[in-house]
């Protein structure tokens, strides 16, 4: 698909020549480093800062990632207890419960808050174990080859063609029911994607000079893989992530609407099944279901977003001409 | 959703699992992740087709939504309520129920008499009976069907419990049928035994694999006659021209399977089905303001409760499961039931439709209803349920936890049902409930309750069984005699509950042929099986329907005065069904809320277009390339 090349030379921030003396500002390499880091960082952000649909995705993010660090503050622990409940069931929007009130008589506003910690937990680590699993079988199939690539590449092609909803289904059914059950379920489903885009990296990569230098060297598979391939396959895998946490949210709501969560837990998913199962759509209950789909819709878009800006930041191929 | 429990089943909890997954799968798709929340309410908004029982050829017909499975079409098999429903309207039983108070009434025999011995009961064969295929109905069927399930072990699958105390049966002519017992049997009134034609399933093979559903129409002398049957999706039935009682006025009886509660909602409000059961408050109250249609939220036949694990055991003597310790200890469970307020239970979590948990038999059931007396009531009293704990050992630690002597913490596991939403709410209470005392719980729902149940791996559960008019299998189900022969055995236990005075009780009532007197003796089992403390009814859930008045006008309820329609002792409400005249009002109702979600369908739509145009950019880039 694509394929990030951020590995062109960086010039270096530091004057080239010999150093004009021992004693002063000798930079060691760890700050050279550190500069070079700074630097593409800012060049990042300036080239990220162009994407205005990236910047409303950030804006969100940093909204709804906020909200959910500060719903103790918010709206404080109890909102989940049903014994201390303060409304009755299914009251309608008003003035003490903005977004009314689930069937226990617990404020749905709350609880709209409450559940973006789980949908972003959810979401993000489920897309860094997707991730991390992709990367892992991308890097050791694109650096070994041989009949190991190809063994591992026709297991990745397998579960390519699997739906992963089913799949997902399937290991949540099997497992007990929590959220750990949830993030494996996603994670182990939607790694394949991964694992090729990131093998198609690793072997452009190792098609480069510097790799057999570095192996004339004596650099060994584990140097060359994780010194020379990992750094350059990174914003691939970076872009990779942020795109698949949205998905991961929506496959968390998902299986959660489908009766598949842990129930004991509010998330956004779940908030749908409590809703269905308590009735709500044909009761004509709305301000119950509403909320919590258009939670999910905007966690969803603003993630994509801020991926594809960055996508686009990174891979200049992508970017439109303006 | 989950509602209908069949009236006698061997496993622990006679919830049936329907297969889920094709519900999984259609759902899954349909929801495509983000519009999940706003897929289905669009549902209503479609436009509602012409009523269905309005069909072209102006037959009147009776739809009723279900979503339990059929388990078997075979009387012999069949244990789920909605195949027994299906055989009460099928097949004729030697007695039925009076729909008034649930006393014996004639069915397939017009009389019956105890010898003085109590040992030799004899059946008068009414002889106006015919089979759907013309042929005679007489005694010798019913002998037949005894027989075949006494010497039969396959055919006593459903219903070997009322012919494992029979000696003989005979039948010496067409309307005389004549049963010799080992011991007298109190339920020889309440034989829910449905009688086959003789000269149809002799030929049948072997009875654990035939299930009755390949030959349409199936053959029977019930008000209906079975005409189609399609898995998950509907049975067809027609009436009965010729029932002695009087052919039902419908021209069709169709169960129609909807596996999601709202979208049978949902098909009720639009008139494509005239009945359907098991709703929520939330849509019972939406219901109760809709036109032409009436709710009838009646006493339930069910009990509702909370068991703990007694310590599973078989009758060879062998203890199994992983049950905590801590629960053979009544005092703890004594603190647990004190700590459950089963009042906020009925009207946060029930809303008002159920009654407050007492003894094991249903109110509705007068003669067999029992309440603890003062001396004995578990009440709810957080503080007594702290001291019962103080004084029994188990203290508070550091942490706010209580341990036990051993050092165990006092942290349980209760068994959920996954898709019975009443279980996951209560288990939020308890959790907090339990919690303030410093226990643990785990609420693990699973799909199939039945696996960890029947080898005793569970701690607590929520348990609930329909209770027929006759209690004998309700009171069989806590006896030693139920337990499982070995532990790879399945018994008809419920619990592992097996108590030396319970027992004792039970065979004095199963030989009690007086009515009041054996109440008085059902009564002292419940006050043993509420002294014992292995359970606690929670509360008697409602039986919450609907249906269209103007499809329906008039249908008889069990009790009459104020009972229920779907799963009764009987065929009486589908029997006695009056369609309504032609009118048929289309169902028009909550528009408004429909349109609001649409408008939050339409925002979500309009979400996932901007998606769709970001990846545009994207592609056309490429393209350009």
């Amino acid at each position: 698909m694509t394929s990030a090349d951020p590995s062109t030379p960086t010039p270096s921030p530091l004057p080239d020549g010999p150093v004009p003396s021992p004693r002063s500002a000798v930079p060691s390499a760890a700050s050279i480093v550190r500069a070079r880091r700074r630097a593409s960082l800012i060049r990042f952000w300036r080239q990220y800062r162009t994407h205005r649909a990236g910047l409303f995705g950030l804006a969100g993010l940093a909204l709804v990632a906020l909200t959910a660090l500060a719903a103790p503050l918010l709206v404080g622990g109890d909102v989940q207890s049903v014994t201390r409940a303060p409304g009755k069931a299914l009251e309608a929007p008003s003035g003490q419960f903005l977004l009314g009130t689930d069937q226990f008589g617990r404020p749905l506003l709350g609880l709209l808050i409450w559940g973006a910690r789980i949908s972003l937990t959810v979401g993000l680590l489920a897309a860094a174990l997707s991730v991390a699993i992709g990367t892992l079988v991308g890097v050791m199939a694109g650096h070994f080859g041989g009949w190991p690539a190809t063994v591992t590449m026709r297991i990745t092609d397998w579960f390519l063609v699997m739906p992963t909803l089913v799949l997902a289904i399937v290991l949540a059914t099997v497992m007990s029911r929590s959220v750990w059950t949830v993030i494996v379920a996603i994670g182990v489903t939607s790694w394949p994607t991964t694992a090729r885009l990131v093998r198609a990296q690793t072997i452009a990569v190792e098609s480069r000079p510097y790799i057999e230098r570095a192996r004339a060297l004596g650099g060994g598979h584990g140097h060359i893989m994780t010194r020379h391939v990992l750094p350059n396959v990174m914003p691939l895998v970076l872009a990779q992530t942020t795109l698949g946490i949205s998905s991961a949210i929506l496959t968390e709501a998902t299986l959660a609407f489908l009766g598949l969560g842990d129930p004991t837990i509010v998330s956004w998913g779940g908030m749908l099944q409590d809703a269905r199962e308590a009735g709500a759509v044909s009761s004509g209950h709305w301000w119950y279901l509403a909320p919590p789909g258009l939670a999910i819709a905007f966690v969803a878009l603003a993630f994509t977003l801020c991926g594809r800006a960055i996508e686009t930041v990174l891979n200049p191929k992508l970017a439109v001409p303006r | 959703m989950v509602h209908s429990l069949p009236p006698r089943t061997p496993r622990p909890q006679p919830v049936r699992r329907r297969p889920r997954l094709r519900l999984l799968l259609a759902s899954g798709a349909a929801s495509a992740a983000l519009v999940a929340g706003t897929v289905l309410p669009v549902q209503p908004l479609l436009p509602a087709p012409q009523q269905a029982r309005a069909a072209d050829d102006g037959k009147k017909v009776l739809t009723v939504a279900v979503s339990q499975s059929v388990d078997s079409l075979s009387p012999f098999l069949a244990q789920r309520l909605v195949s027994t429903t299906l055989h009460r309207l099928t097949y004729e039983y030697l007695t039925n129920y009076d729909p008034k108070d649930a006393h014996a009434v004639p069915g397939f025999a017009t009389a019956w008499q105890p010898s003085a011995s109590k040992l030799t009961w004899t059946f008068t064969i009414r002889d106006d009976s015919k089979w759907s295929d013309g042929v005679q109905a007489t005694a010798e069927d019913a002998a037949w069907t005894f027989n075949k399930m006494m010497t039969d072990e396959n055919a006593a699958t459903a219903n070997g419990s009322f012919t494992a105390n029979f000696k003989k049966v005979t039948a010496p002519d067409p309307e005389t049928l004549v049963i010799e017992l080992k011991k007298p049997q109190a339920t020889m009134t309440a034989l829910d035994v449905p009688i086959v034609p003789k000269h149809i399933w002799e030929k049948v093979g072997d009875f654990s694999t035939f299930n009755n559903d390949k030959q349409f129409p199936i053959v029977g002398n019930g008000p209906f006659i079975v005409t189609d049957y399609k898995v998950d999706q509907y049975v067809r039935l027609k009436p009965n021209k010729d029932f002695w009682r009087g052919a039902p006025k419908f021209d069709e009886l169709v169960l129609k399977y909807y596996k999601d509660g709202d979208a049978a909602v949902a098909a009720l409000q639009k008139g494509e089905v005239s009945f359907t059961s098991g709703l929520t408050p939330a849509q019972a109250a939406a219901l109760k303001s809709a036109d032409n249609i009436k709710v009838n939220d009646a006493p339930g036949r069910r009990f509702y409760a909370l068991v703990t694990n007694p310590g599973a055991r078989s009758k060879d003597g062998a203890t199994f499961g992983n049950g905590h310790p801590a629960l053979l200890d009544p005092a703890v469970r004594k603190a647990l039931f004190q700590a459950v307020d089963r009042k906020a239970i009925v009207d946060r979590v029930f809303q008002g439709h159920a009654v407050e948990g007492q003894g094991y038999i249903p109110p509705r059931f007068g003669a067999y209803f029992w309440q603890p007396s003062e001396s004995q009531r578990i009440a709810y009293d957080p503080a007594a349920a702290a001291r019962t704990l103080d004084a029994a050992g188990y203290r508070k630690t550091g942490g706010g936890k209580r341990v036990g002597k051993d050092g165990r913490p006092l942290d349980f596991r209760i068994l959920c049902h996954a898709t019975d939403p009443n279980d996951k709410a209560i288990g939020k209470y308890l959790q907090e409930w339990w919690g303030r005392l410093g226990i643990g719980l785990k609420v693990e729902c699973l799909d199939n309750v039945s696996d960890p149940w029947l080898a005793g791996d569970y701690d607590l559960a929520f348990d609930g069984w329909s209770v027929n008019p006759d209690p004998d299998y309700v009171l069989s189900i806590h006896t030693c005699d139920a337990l499982p022969a070995t532990p790879k055995d399945t018994g008809a236990t419920d619990n592992f509950i097996c108590d030396k005075e319970y027992d004792g009780l039970y065979a004095q009532q199963a030989v009690e042929y007086d009515t009041a007197k054996r109440a008085e003796l059902v009564k002292r089992m419940e006050s043993r099986l509420y002294d014992t403390g292995y359970m606690n009814v929670m509360a008697y859930p409602n039986a919450v329907e609907a249906y269209r008045t103007d499809q329906i006008k008039s249908i008889t309820t069990m009790p009459e005065a104020a009972g229920n329609l779907w799963g009764q002792d009987g065929y009486w409400s589908w029997w006695s069904a009056v369609p309504a005249g032609d009118g048929g009002g289309s169902g028009g109702s909550s528009s408004s809320a429909g349109v609001v979600i649409g408008i939050g369908a339409a925002v979500v739509a309009a979400a996932a277009l901007g998606l769709f145009v970001a990846m545009r950019r994207r592609s056309t880039a490429e393209d350009r390339e």
